[in-house]
């Protein structure tokens, strides 16, 4: 009975097939009203007046929040908004189409302001500010820095200077934003699809001045999140403060287009360098600066910058560095985490540099990592961070052949012969994950069966399943035995949630750590019972020729016979850990049109123990999808007055069955086990990390492939239109 | 307006508004919280139901377009659904579960019309229902076996 290690199918999975999953809009609550956010037309303007009146007189129209109502409802703040989209007002109706018609006749008398879009432009003299009280768009600059870059530039046998972008993104989970909120007189009970119902919590209690225990965040089934349901939004604030003003549930369920204009997106980073390298393909030293495009509000574009600075040098041996880390204020909405949260716009910038290496000394792309990888962990990076454990060479030189690396680039030869164009690109990721505390406690119920209430926040991961089988090894029990809930502050009075491939190695070593004490209680009370020392396996307890079932042993608890704790919670802080591996991407170009499809994702992964294959199997294949889209399919389009070009799915193309890759993922071998109890190191964003930049130089490589042009591809997505141009232009 | 539907096997008459979309009539007015609804724009296909066998966006819908119809959504069981849910649950073909409704009777249809499609057919028959998670394959896999 060892279920670590197994392909168990999810324990999740049940009512979501059988039509019993509650997302937020599925749950109904007695004399619900409905909320919905009238938003800015404009990207910069003055808000002049919000004119409620004729709104409120429409049938079934219950309130009207705007700027003049006071917080949490203060929209527009300095009197202006500051991206197309950000909510000016807010109304709560009866039903979703009072609602509707009541949103159109809120009159607000905007004054347009010049919006600036691109960050760079936004960075120069004269540019007009998005917030003036910071007198410019500059929000924060540092700098990460080792050793003298300048000197090691100047004694490079090449320098190359460009620019690489990772453009915006969005991370369209499939479930909208929402959340329903209500308030019984003692408690202000919140039903969100979020990623972390601890951090709504405390923020909610926060912002509306009232005790933390008098509010409740359950987080229902979530249709996915990728790092956009990670920030607590100032709607999901402002839902429960109408609910408690009104004193009746209100739900606001985010229509898709309104989806596009207030989720925070992804990537939007630049790297602006110099690089300089030996014409032995040895790299130097990089100087330049990562801008993120942070948005109107800076809620992560500087932690997206910094992160995407600091892991920069991945596991390569360049130790001079100078990169600042900056991040501009645009009209467009908020920056936010979305899978991988920096690493993969680290890799893709690193990546892109070692590939520029091989172009530009003529070197094999993998003899040029090869002579820049650091042989082993545990190593410092220059810029701060330690990397745990790991062989990054010889693992590297593995996946090569565990990908089949060069079979694949044999076979585009030979397929060229035939007429079909195809490109294979690598990449070599580092990444790091894992951070903060988690909170777990494990109950001992009256049969010998236990729950373990959990502060990570699934939505989709399938984390309970393999924290059921974390629990279930460690109390040597059937599985069928441990039920593990989570997204309920009630359940668990702590945690940060599910984000940064942190749910199961810092959720999970929480759990294990809580299972462990428990029975550490269980065998002193097993002991009393016995009248004498115990051992303990399968459920039994053992003392010479006497023993007592783990069962037997709570019942005797709960009956007063002997004393001992029946839940133990685990307050468990976790330290980074870093996983690593390979990507390989395969695609198909039609040199007529300029499309390219993916036909193949192989990779090679690091993950530390595996504590069920399958779940980490959907992990990669999600996830290199997500890194392989950005590059092919995903196009965030703003105009120059910054309206949003791409507002919904019929816009902005998110994958189809029909355009996505096969995937044949392997794991190593001999895994390098991160210290968590878990020994996991997450795998959540590890494909995202590695298959953006193996991506974008398959596209390359198909391209000279067509043309005999060697072509060099600085950002993402490279759409079609761009491919026609490289190849016929 | 008054309209009778025959949803999942049973008949329901309702007066709705001429206005009121299909996907809310489902959910909102009969209670059927498995037709999800993923956009605005009829491209995610959460809100996929069979009207009359065939594959449907019922956000893109008038209920009163419906009236006379029948209508199977993802909660109807009977022999084919039910092997693909089991195999959707062994091959791992869910993960945030938003899109599965969809994807099942996505896939229900093309396995009535063709018992034994082809990995091509697979992904063309679910193409009009999008997945964030799973990037497809676990999906197409699920689908090969239920089809077996």
């Amino acid at each position: 009975m060892r279920y670590v290690g197994k392909p168990l199918p999810r324990l999740e999975d049940y009512h979501l097939l059988y039509g019993q999953a509650r997302y937020v809009d599925d749950i109904e609550l007695p004399g619900m009203l409905y909320a919905g956010f009238v938003r800015s037309p404009y990207a910069h303007a003055r808000v002049r007046r919000v004119d409620a009146s004729e709104a409120l007189s429409m049938p079934g129209v219950v309130a009207v929040f705007t700027p003049q109502s006071g917080k949490p409802f203060d929209f527009a703040p300095g009197g202006k908004v500051r991206y197309q989209g950000e909510a000016v007002a807010m109304v709560v109706a009866v039903d979703r189409y009072a609602l509707y018609d009541a949103l159109e006749k809120v009159y607000v008398d905007y004054e347009p302001l010049p919006a600036v879009v691109d960050p760079v432009k936004a960075m120069e003299p004269g540019a007009p500010l998005v917030d003036e009280s910071l007198g410019t768009n500059v929000s924060r600059r540092e700098k990460y820095a080792s050793g003298d870059a300048e000197r090691a530039l100047a004694s490079s046998d090449k320098v190359v200077e460009e620019e690489l972008v990772t453009n915006r993104v969005v991370p369209s989970a499939m479930e909208p934003h929402g959340v329903l909120a209500s308030h019984d007189g003692k408690t202000l009970l919140i039903y969100d699809s979020t990623q972390k119902p601890h951090i709504v919590r405390r923020e909610v209690a926060r912002s509306l001045d009232v005790p933390l225990a008098a509010v409740r965040v359950i987080q229902p089934d979530v249709g996915g999140g990728f790092g956009s349901k990670i920030q607590v939004y100032p709607e999901e604030v402002r839902v429960a403060a109408a609910a408690m003003a009104l004193r009746r549930p209100v739900k606001w369920i985010a229509t898709r287009s309104e989806d596009f204009k207030m989720t925070t997106y992804g990537r939007g980073l630049m790297l602006r360098y110099k690089a300089g390298f030996t014409r032995d393909g040895v790299l130097k030293a990089i100087k330049g600066e990562v801008i993120a495009d942070a948005g109107a509000y800076d809620w992560f574009g500087f932690d997206l910058a910094a992160t995407a600075a600091t892991m920069l040098p991945a596991a390569y041996k360049v130790r001079d560095l100078d990169i600042d880390a900056v991040s501009v204020l645009t009209n467009k909405p908020p920056l936010g985490p979305y899978r991988g949260a920096g690493r993969p716009e680290a890799t893709f910038f690193i990546e892109r540099i070692m590939d520029l290496i091989a172009d530009e000394t003529g070197l094999d792309p993998v003899e040029v990592r090869r002579r820049n990888l650091v042989p082993a962990g545990p190593y410092d990076n220059p810029l701060g961070l330690h990397y745990d454990s790991g062989e990054y060479l010889a693992t590297f030189e593995r996946g090569i052949a565990a990908t089949g690396y060069y079979d694949l680039v044999r076979n585009a030869e030979a397929e060229k012969a035939r007429g079909r164009v195809l490109g294979v690109g690598m990449s070599f990721y580092i990444e790091i994950t894992t951070y903060g505390h988690e909170v777990a406690i494990v109950r001992a119920e009256r049969d010998g069966s236990f729950t373990v209430a959990v502060g990570i926040a699934p939505h989709g991961q399938g984390d309970a399943t393999g924290i059921a089988q974390l629990v279930a090894d460690e109390l040597q029990v059937p599985i069928e035995r441990v039920r593990v809930v989570w997204g309920d502050t009630d359940a668990v009075p702590d945690g940060i949630g599910t984000d940064g491939s942190r749910s199961i190695t810092a959720g999970g070593s929480a759990a294990l750590l809580a299972a462990r004490r428990l029975l550490e209680e269980l065998k002193k009370a097993a002991e009393e019972l016995l009248g004498g020392p115990a051992t303990y396996s399968d459920g039994t307890f053992k003392s010479g020729d006497k023993s007592v079932t783990i069962g037997e042993v709570v019942e005797a608890v709960y009956r007063g016979k002997v004393r001992a704790q029946l839940e133990a919670m685990e307050v468990y802080k976790a330290r980074a850990t870093f996983p690593y591996g390979v990507g390989v991407v395969v695609v198909e170009l039609d040199p007529e049109t300029g499309l390219a499809r993916p036909l193949l994702y192989r990779s090679y992964d690091d993950i530390g123990v595996v504590v069920n294959p399958l779940l980490v199997e959907g992990q990669i294949h999600g996830g290199a999808l997500q890194g392989i889209s950005q590059v092919l399919y995903e196009q965030v389009v703003y105009d120059q007055d910054g309206n949003l070009a791409t507002p919904n799915f019929a816009f902005y193309h998110v994958p189809k069955a029909t355009e996505a890759p096969r995937y044949e993922p392997r794991l190593a071998e001999t895994p390098h086990r991160s210290d968590h109890p878990t020994g996991t190191k997450g795998v959540g964003e590890a494909p995202t990390v590695a298959s953006a930049a193996a991506a974008i130089k398959a596209l390359e490589d198909a391209i000279r492939r067509a043309t005999g042009k060697r072509v060099r591809l600085r950002s993402t997505p490279v759409t079609p239109e761009e491919v026609y141009r490289l190849i016929h232009g | 307006m008054r309209i009778k539907v025959k949803v999942n096997g049973v008949w329901y008459e309702r007066d709705v508004e001429p206005r009121k979309l299909l996907v809310h009539f489902l959910r909102d007015d009969l209670g059927i919280k498995s037709v999800r609804v993923g956009c605005d724009t009829g491209n995610c296909g959460a809100c996929t139901v069979l009207l009359d066998g065939k594959p449907v966006k019922s956000c893109n819908l008038l209920a009163v377009q419906a009236d006379g119809s029948e209508i199977i959504t993802a909660d109807y069981s009977d022999e084919l659904m039910e092997r693909l849910k089991r195999a959707f649950h062994e091959r791992h073909a869910l993960q945030c579960g938003f899109c599965t409704s969809g994807m099942l009777l996505a896939s229900y249809a093309l396995l009535k019309n063709k018992p034994k499609p082809t990995e091509e057919e697979i992904r063309e028959g679910i193409s009009g229902v999008l997945c964030r998670c799973t990037g497809y394959q676990n999906i197409v896999e699920a689908i090969k076996s239920a089809a077996l």
